[in-house]
């Protein structure tokens, strides 16, 4: 990660995090989360009173101790949660691209286009590796040949797939390694050309160094996305974020330039989680 | 501390290790509780699969003992000289196929044109029945008051009215004459009464299956007649009737005249073949007779068998020696089988010089039946006599090499007996003249009936599963799933009653139903039949598919699904693209086991299939389903009680099973195969 990027995407020395203060969302602003309350079960918060900006071209780190409600918050981004029948936000609102998402006007399938997901357990489809990255274009109705092969080509190199499989595009993505499968879910995601990448623990299933390809793939695809990472892994997000978020207890502790979370946090309990005191 | 211990300081404590690792508990011969459970659990896995192996080593044994007994019987046929009349009997059969479809033509066009008068004749006969089955209670008291009348007549008769004596008795008798005239006159008006009555209800008019509607016009004439008729007074037809069937008669008489042609082919045709059927009568019985004598030796053996055996059992010395002397009796000597084939030999020339001018003369016959009818029967059994003309020449042609070439002596290859089995056309048994077993009818039977259970279920089975358990709310699975797997539950037998009572006879309806006639097997004249027997196991193999399919589909990961989603895929494409495909091995599997439940489905084909053992028609199309069949697990249950141990038949049942058996192994290795597969996704 270089300097620059980071430079490049610094925002001013708001602090948001917090329960209440909201700064005003700037231009670049892509996901603003509005003192939101989720709750799985009716009567039972699992996240209390959220509020938080993501700006365009950043990746942004969720961090916190297990079970705090880093999943939940970014499952909620994309409203993967409707598939639990019960589960609903109970106060606030979350705007992704300046749209309320929640808004009974919202086609689902539209927002999640524009809104892919990668997850923890690597699930390539039982299909082969063209059609998986295709996948998403099939299901909008594409069936141009040419058009495909185009989305399936960038999108793979993108992944940096492309020159390991380019000659097996034919065979099963389940013959993949799991560094591979996890990038070729990657390419799925990107070939629709979401705006934002959601990532949940996306390394924590494979070994070292597929986890440094896919960490430098994600600083590469920022240029183009913007990403939400949840991660365990401290090094990780100071390797690959701009800016953290900690979670505690399903609350936002604190959120700010990861520089400045992992060096000098404003609030006590952040320093005692990324210091190793906690969790 | 040397005090305390004993065994020396500088030696290590064998105690010790013994106590921390020493087994502990129950112990026999060197095992522990766990190993006895663990045996327990083993050994009646063990015992599943000896009784396993024993079912198939005795199966196995019985069936394939068939095959020598059976290669006897060919045998038998052959040197009785039974297979030579089959040769004859062959030409005369497709013969007398190819006339009696011509014939049923030919009355089909001669009735024709007298149909309208014979639809109302029908129907006024079977209103008229109706009304009397409608009216018996009353009708049969009229008839005994009548009956009752006349005797008191008879009595009266009798008496003297001039001596002193009798007149008390004609006195009461004249009293009770006059009571049942009276009553019989209340009767007659009771009777009318109940009749205009009857005549209103439907059931007055249920005109029976297969007869057509009268006329709308004739109905009110039709209606008079039948009142007048049914009215107990009136013992002559309604003037109507009358005349209508002088118009029948006469109509039937002109059209008589008109295929007069047809007719005459029809004669000659019969004619010409006559001299044939005499000389097939002639050897026929030759061979009967000698298939008696060879019956008798095969049994011989056994016969002095059983005399010995008893007579070691007896004690008594008298008993003993006399079934010695029974058992000296028997005489196993072999016949002199050329002397017994001679007579075939013999009328070698003699066919040949007949059939060969009913061959020419058969050509010319066909070609002068009548190529335009306008009847729809007609139409058919003229093509249906084509399709059996074929089938003469052909048996004529073939003949003529079978019976110049036939020999008593030729021997049965091995083969033969296994592939006159196999191949089979025919399954005929408990026959006075020559028992076959061939597997076609019965395989055939079940084959049909398993693929349109197959057809029928698979796409109601699979697309449950695929709603069930990824598209309904939760509140219908609670309710579908145990609905659909309560089928399982229902006795067999059970849904053989319904598939009688209920289906067979709506079925039958609904095939009579005028705009359903395009439907191929349209109407059914049959209650029992393949598509009876195949829809009943249909619904019979649905719980297995659905259930199967849906664990199929509870296999695919969660993560799959909610990947799809997350890909902006929407419910059903995540379904149709991603689930079902990842699933298809598996639905695959479920099929393949449905199909094992359906083939080995007994009580539901035996009552429902109509239990006719012949190859169906294959000519009608579709139309085939509308026959009645036999299937192989139904020929096992019908007939294995009725036949004797250790006979040529119980042997043929047991190789039915055999088969039956394959297929299974088969299909449940297929589908494990095919499940195997799946898993590894
Ligand atoms: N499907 C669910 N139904 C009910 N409660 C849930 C469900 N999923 C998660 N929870 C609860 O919500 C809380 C937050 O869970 P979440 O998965 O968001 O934690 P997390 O921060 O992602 O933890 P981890 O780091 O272990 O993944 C937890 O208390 C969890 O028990
Ligand atoms: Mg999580």
């Amino acid at each position: 990660m270089s300097d620059e990027t980071r430079e490049g995407s610094l925002s001013t020395d708001e602090t948001p995090g917090g329960s209440s203060a909201v700064a005003p969302a700037t231009a670049d602003t892509v996901i603003e989360v509005d003192d939101v309350n989720f709750a799985y079960v009716k009567g039972k918060d699992v996240l209390r009173d959220i509020s938080m900006q993501i700006n365009k071209g950043q990746v942004t780190a969720f961090i916190g101790p297990s079970g705090c409600g880093k999943s939940t918050l970014l499952r909620c981004l994309n409203r993967m949660n409707d598939l639990i029948p019960t589960a609903e936000i109970t106060k606030g609102e979350i705007r992704i691209l300046g749209t309320d998402i929640y808004d009974p006007s919202v086609d689902v399938i539209e927002l999640r286009k524009h809104v892919g997901m990668v997850f923890q357990k690597y699930n390539p489809f039982p299909k082969s590796i063209y059609e998986n990255v295709a996948f998403g274009l099939r299901i909008q109705g594409i069936k141009s040949k040419s058009v495909l092969d185009e989305a399936v080509e960038r999108s793979l190199k993108l992944a940096g797939l492309w020159e390991e499989v380019k000659d097996r595009l034919d065979s099963s993505g389940l013959g993949l390694s799991g560094g591979q499968q996890q990038r070729l879910c990657i390419a799925r995601t990107i070939a629709v050309q979401p705006k934002i990448v959601l990532m949940d623990e996306p390394c924590s299933a494979l070994d070292p160094i597929s986890t440094t390809i896919i960490e430098e793939l994600i600083t590469q695809l920022k240029d183009e996305f913007t990403i939400v990472i949840v991660t365990h892994n401290m090094q990780q997000a100071t390797r690959v974020s701009d800016r953290t978020a900690y979670f505690y207890l399903g609350e936002l502790i604190e959120m700010d330039d990861t520089i400045k979370i992992f060096n000098n946090p404003s609030r006590k309990e952040t320093e005692d989680y990324v210091s190793g005191r906690f969790g | 501390m040397s005090q305390t211990a004993p065994t020396g300081d500088n030696k290590p404590n064998p105690e010790a290790g013994s106590v921390v690792f020493k087994r502990k508990g129950f112990q026999f011969m060197g095992l522990g509780t766990q190993d006895f459970i663990r045996f327990f659990f083993g050994g009646n896995a063990s015992l599943a699969i000896i009784i396993l192996i024993l079912i198939c080593v005795f199966l196995a044994k019985e069936a394939f003992m068939f095959f020598p007994q059976h290669h006897a019987g060919l045998k038998d046929y052959r040197q009785s000289g039974q297979e030579f009349v089959d040769y004859i009997g062959d030409e005369i059969g497709a013969h007398t196929n190819l006339y009696s479809s011509a014939n049923i033509a030919y009355f089909a066009e001669v009735n024709r044109t007298s149909r309208e008068e014979d639809d109302i004749l029908r129907a006024h006969r079977a209103v008229l029945a109706n009304l009397e089955n409608l009216t018996s209670k009353t009708w049969g008291r009229f008839e005994r008051e009548v009956d009752a009348l006349e005797d008191v007549g008879d009595d009266l008769e009798d008496l003297d009215p001039a001596k002193e004596e009798d007149q008390p008795k004609i006195a009461a008798l004249q009293e009770e004459k006059e009571r049942l005239e009276k009553e019989i006159v209340k009767f007659r008006v009771e009777l009318k009464e109940e009749v205009s009555a009857a005549i209103n209800t439907n059931e007055a008019w249920e005109l029976g299956v297969g007869s057509d509607a009268p006329p709308p016009e004739s109905l009110p004439k039709l209606r008079e007649a039948v009142l007048f008729e049914a009215s107990p007074e009136v013992d002559e037809e309604h003037p109507y009737i009358a005349e209508l069937k002088a118009v029948s008669k006469a109509k039937k008489a002109a059209a008589v005249e008109e295929f007069a042609d047809f007719k005459a082919t029809l004669k000659a045709m019969q004619d010409v073949v006559r001299p044939l059927k005499s000389l097939h009568s002639e050897i026929r019985s030759i061979a009967s007779e000698n298939k008696a004598v060879l019956v008798k030796l095969s049994t011989a053996a056994d016969r002095k068998e059983a005399w010995i055996k008893g007579a070691a059992a007896t004690k008594d010395p008298d008993e003993k020696a006399r079934m010695l002397a029974e058992a000296e009796k028997v005489v196993i000597e072999a016949p002199d089988y050329d002397a017994m084939a001679e007579p075939f030999y013999e009328v070698i020339p003699e066919h040949a010089a007949l059939i060969a001018p009913i061959d020419t003369e058969m050509a010319v016959l066909f070609q002068q039946l009548p190529d335009k009818v306008e009847t729809r029967s007609a139409h058919e059994n003229l093509k249906r006599a084509k399709v059996y003309y074929d089938r003469f020449v052909k048996t004529v042609a073939e003949n003529r090499e079978n019976i110049k070439g036939w020999s008593h002596e030729k021997p049965v290859s091995a083969v033969e007996s296994v592939s006159s089995f196999l191949f089979g056309r025919d399954w005929i048994t408990n026959s006075s003249w020559h028992d076959v077993y061939g597997l076609l009818p019965i395989f055939t039977g079940s084959l049909l009936i398993s693929i349109i259970a197959l057809v029928v279920a698979v796409p109601f089975a699979v697309s449950a599963a695929i709603y069930v358990n990824q598209l309904a709310p939760l509140r219908e699975q609670n309710f579908v799933k145990p609905a659909i797997e309560f089928i399982e539950a229902i006795p067999s037998v059970v849904l053989g009653f319904f598939g009688i009572l209920v289906f067979g006879e709506t079925l039958r309806v609904v095939s009579q139903v005028e705009w359903l006639q395009w439907v191929p097997g349209f109407p059914m004249a049959e209650r029992l039949t393949i598509l009876n027997a195949g829809l009943l196991l249909a619904f019979m193999a649905i719980p297995t598919i659905f259930t199967l399919t849906e664990d199929a589909l509870n296999n695919i990961p969660q993560a799959l699904t909610e990947n799809s989603l997350a890909m902006g895929a929407s419910k059903l494409q995540t379904v149709f693209r991603v689930v079902v495909p990842t699933a298809v091995s598996g639905i695959i599997a479920a099929v393949l086991l449905g199909f094992g439940r359906i083939i080995g489905e007994t009580m539901v084909v035996l009552l429902v299939a109509g239990n006719k053992i012949k190859i169906p028609d294959f000519t009608e199309g579709i139309g085939v389903i509308a026959q009645p069949t036999h299937t192989m697990t139904g020929i096992i249950a019908q007939e294995l009680a009725e036949v004797d141990a250790g006979s040529l038949h119980w042997r043929a049942l047991f190789m039915v099973g055999m088969v039956l058996f394959a297929i299974s192994l088969i299909v449940n290795f297929s589908a494990q195969r095919v499940l195997k597969r799946f898993q590894k996704i």
